[in-house]
């Protein structure tokens, strides 16, 4: 980054603050978010291409989930607008993300919590897809470039947390933001739009006491300090996949 | 090298032929027909759901895909391995060979959510991914297939026959591989994560390719009326036991070793033992038909030089061959994924649930339009060029023989 | 590709300017009651002949620079271009989609045979319950044909049919 880039940079930095603080019904939101236990993202100036300096991640601590996580999936379900495919059967709607429940065999020790995309470092899903659609982007957030999906489904044979799906009707009405559509694969975009704009993911937002996210890269970030103090454990870790969700009490 | 010199010939015009053909056409247009049903409507006509997300088109396509490269086997065999007696087939060979791979590869195409992308995956590549590969070894198979019938059509060209022979061979082989390759490396799903389901495929494709070669040809002789002798069936009657055993030993070595690896004990232990239907299609579809009768029909004394014998093995070849792949394809994929070992996991997106699958019939009329296209290929082909030797009678195939 | 696109494009506009210069059948200039949308175009991020020529190279760009790099500056995204030109509903009250002759998309696109990708999977026209919705430069008079001009030279059944159909034959 050279040194006009920088201060370009500043000076839309501060253009979106002042645009924001102009704002007045903004302005709680916005405060809300950065002094936020949930977590903190700062804004990206909309003409810079996201780099990989940060890597976005989150913790989920299931043990203070009191619904296992069902707040989060209809804070998803409603952003997104997945999972009401008029023509689909019960096995064919979309699922972006869902409240598995985990009863232990031995010793029936039980939880739940709620799963998906895992936003893997080595995401299985993007090695396979010959079109290089499933692709990481440079902050790590895994999606489906659903321009130039074919529809083969090899991603999803390829994913062990069965975070993606396919659309298998016509579609009308989609949020503007989320664009999907029939023969396309999709998943848990970590909402990136909003991500973009500064703003937290829908179900880190409806669940503010049990999920911080944030900059897995910065050891400074609360989600890098909160995870170094109670850890963050990894959904089949022994696939050495390095996912960007991790979960506390599980 | 013959005291009877070989002589290819074109089919001759018939009755038969044109029948062949509007019968074949039927098939082609359900096919045709299941298609524009499922990409109008979108896949919740299909019997494929986001738990088994690849269904009965994938068991047709790699079927046929995986016996086109068996297929190219026979030619091979003369040429790489200067067997003369298999040579006069290896026009045949090649052309099964494409025919096959065309029509196997229109039942993929054919079923992608975007068939109107196919430009897109033709021509953007992300070389980490075996489907990619495969796109490219596709084409280069059939690339070289067509070099090496032209080797063996044109004399000018006779000088490369042998290159071409070995170079499609080669291909062939990595070929295989490849399509093996797209379940080995599934490393979320333990029943395909293994090195040995690359030799399984080769050899799966030794038995499938020689075994449709066996009734395409047997038909291509007796419907045109050409002398067609023992010598070279029974050549081929016993290389297909040779190829069912290679299959027999590697599916058993990858159960076997399966049920010893904790991680696979599940899933091996429900495909064997309690998977329902396809338990019964392994042990029954599989093995015992697929397997043992054709080898039993094969080696029975009493069946020596039956044609009728050899091509009902080669029907059940084909038969054992499609049931493998279904317990493969969609068995594998009714196994649910386990993301806690040692839990019971359950959630309203059917974890922890065995995955109902019940193929839809547009599923089977696409599947059963791509066997129709290598079939109408395969037909228009030996009408139009010189494919098919004149005879293979006993003293034509093979003179020192007696 | 994109050369295609482009040429199947000129061809395009070259008819699209051939109807507003008035063939016999072609509504005239007062028929279309441009006045709106013309004085509206001063408006709009691109000069006229820039978007009519460009428009698709354009938001091809754009989709690469937002999917891929997550670049989303609002001049070329086809998000604000909805929201812009396209109503929510119809005159009777209906919503509106592209499938409709009356879509801003649809009019052009059925007129030069060229289908259109994006709304199987974008949204076809603006969501007003969202608080940015904007529509501010089309929000009363609407644009091109999306009223009062229905009974002119708008598309026939069968081109509209023809955009939103899936592509069915190039798989072929
Ligand atoms: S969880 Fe699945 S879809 Fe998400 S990045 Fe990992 S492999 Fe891909
Ligand atoms: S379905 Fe789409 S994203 Fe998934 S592997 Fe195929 S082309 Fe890639």
């Amino acid at each position: 980054m050279n040194q006009n880039r920088v201060d370009e940079y500043r000076r839309n930095f501060m253009t979106t603050l002042g645009g924001v603080a102009a704002v007045a019904a903004v302005v709680p939101s916005f405060v809300l978010q950065t002094a936020h236990a949930a977590g903190e993202v700062a804004a990206k100036p909309v003409d810079q291409a996201v780099t990989n300096a940060k890597r976005w991640g989150m913790l989920i601590d299931v043990t203070k989930l009191t619904d296992g996580g069902a707040g989060m999936v209809a804070a998803c379900k409603k952003e997104h607008g997945w999972g009401d495919e008029a023509h689909s059967a019960d096995t064919q709607k979309a699922h972006w993300a869902r409240v598995v429940k985990v009863t232990d065999k031995l010793t029936q020790n039980s939880f739940s919590l709620p799963v998906m995309c895992q936003h893997c470092e080595n995401p299985p899903c993007v090695d396979v897809c010959p079109t290089g659609a499933s692709m990481k982007r440079a902050d790590g957030i895994v999606q489906v470039n659903k321009h130039i999906c074919i529809g083969c489904r090899y991603c999803m044979m390829a994913c062990p947390y069965k975070a993606r799906s396919f659309v298998h009707e016509a579609l009308q009405d989609q949020k503007p933001h989320s664009p999907r559509g029939m023969g396309t694969v999709e998943s848990c975009n970590m909402c990136v739009h909003r991500i973009d704009a500064g703003k937290l993911p829908a179900c880190v937002e409806a669940a503010p006491d049990a999920v911080i996210f944030g900059d897995l890269n910065d050891p400074n970030s609360a989600v890098s300090q909160a995870m170094k103090t109670i850890g963050g454990k990894q959904i089949r870790a022994d696939l050495g996949l390095n996912t960007g969700v991790r979960y506390h009490g599980i | 090298m013959a005291s009877q010199a070989i002589i290819f010939r074109e089919t001759k015009d018939s009755k038969g032929f044109y029948i062949l053909l509007a019968v074949l056409g039927a098939f082609l247009a359900l096919g045709a027909l299941a298609f524009f049903h499922a990409e109008h409507h979108g896949h919740h006509v299909t019997g494929m759901t986001n738990q088994v997300v690849w269904g009965l088109p994938h068991v047709f396509a790699i079927g046929l895909i995986v016996a086109a490269s068996g297929a190219l086997n026979v030619g091979s065999i003369g040429t790489v391995f200067g067997k003369k007696i298999y040579q006069p087939m290896g026009r045949l060979s090649a052309l099964l060979a494409i025919s096959l791979l065309v029509g196997g590869l229109i039942v993929l195409v054919l079923d992608l959510g975007h068939p109107d992308r196919l430009i897109v995956a033709m021509t953007t590549y992300n070389f980490k991914s075996i489907f990619a590969w495969n796109i490219i070894l596709y084409n280069g198979f059939l690339a070289l297939s067509a070099v090496y019938i032209w080797t063996m059509m044109d004399r000018k060209v006779k000088k490369f026959y042998k290159l071409a022979g070995v170079a499609a061979f080669t291909w062939r082989l990595i070929l295989t591989t490849g399509t093996g390759s797209i379940f080995g490396f599934l490393v979320a799903r333990d029943f395909y994560n293994s090195a040995v389901m690359a030799p399984l495929f080769i050899v799966m494709s030794f038995a499938m390719g020689l075994a449709v070669f066996i009734l395409v040809l047997h038909f291509a002789y007796t419907w045109t009326g050409r002398p067609l002798g023992d010598v070279v069936m029974n050549r081929l009657r016993y290389l297909l036991a040779v190829f069912i055993g290679g299959v027999l030993l590697l599916e058993g070595a990858r159960h076997f070793t399966g049920l010893y690896i904790a991680q696979k004990a599940g899933v091996e232990n429900f495909i064997l033992f309690d998977g329902g239907i396809y338990t019964q299609l392994f042990w029954v579809g599989q093995i015992m038909l697929g397997s043992l009768l054709p080898l039993s029909l094969i080696f029975c004394r009493k069946l020596a030089n039956n044609r009728v014998a050899l091509l009902l093995a080669a029907l059940f070849t084909i038969v054992g061959g499609f049931a493998q792949l279904y317990v493969i394809l969609i068995g594998g994929q009714a196994y649910p994924l386990v993301l806690f070992p040692g839990a019971e996991v359950s959630s309203d997106f059917f974890d922890g649930v065995i995955n109902a699958y019940e193929p839809s019939i547009w599923e089977l009329m696409l599947g059963l339009g791509g066997v129709a296209l290598t079939l109408f290929m395969v037909t228009i082909g030996v009408k139009v060029l010189r494919f098919l030797p004149d005879s293979l009678s006993d003293a034509v195939a093979d003179p020192h023989s007696k | 590709m994109t050369s295609k696109f482009s040429s199947v494009f000129l061809a395009a506009t070259l008819a699209f300017a051939t109807l507003l210069a008035g063939c016999s059948k072609a509504p005239t200039e007062a028929d279309l009651n441009l006045a709106t949308a013309k004085a509206k175009a001063d408006q709009c991020v691109e000069p006229e002949s820039v978007i009519r020529t460009k428009h698709m190279d354009l938001l091809m760009h754009q989709r690469d620079a937002t999917m891929i790099e997550g670049i989303r500056t609002k001049q070329h995204s086809l998000k604000e271009c909805i929201n812009c030109h396209v109503s929510t509903t119809k005159q009777d009250g209906t919503p509106l989609h592209y499938g409709d002759k009356e879509h801003f998309c649809t009019t052009c696109h059925a007129a030069v045979g060229q289908k259109i990708d994006c709304f199987q999977c974008h949204a076809d026209r603006p969501q007003t319950d969202d608080p940015n919705y904007q529509h501010t430069v089309g929000s009363t008079a609407g644009h091109h044909f999306t009223q009062g001009v229905t009974a002119a030279a708008a598309p026939t059944a069968a081109e509209v049919q023809m955009v939103t159909q899936p592509q069915q034959g190039a798989a072929k």
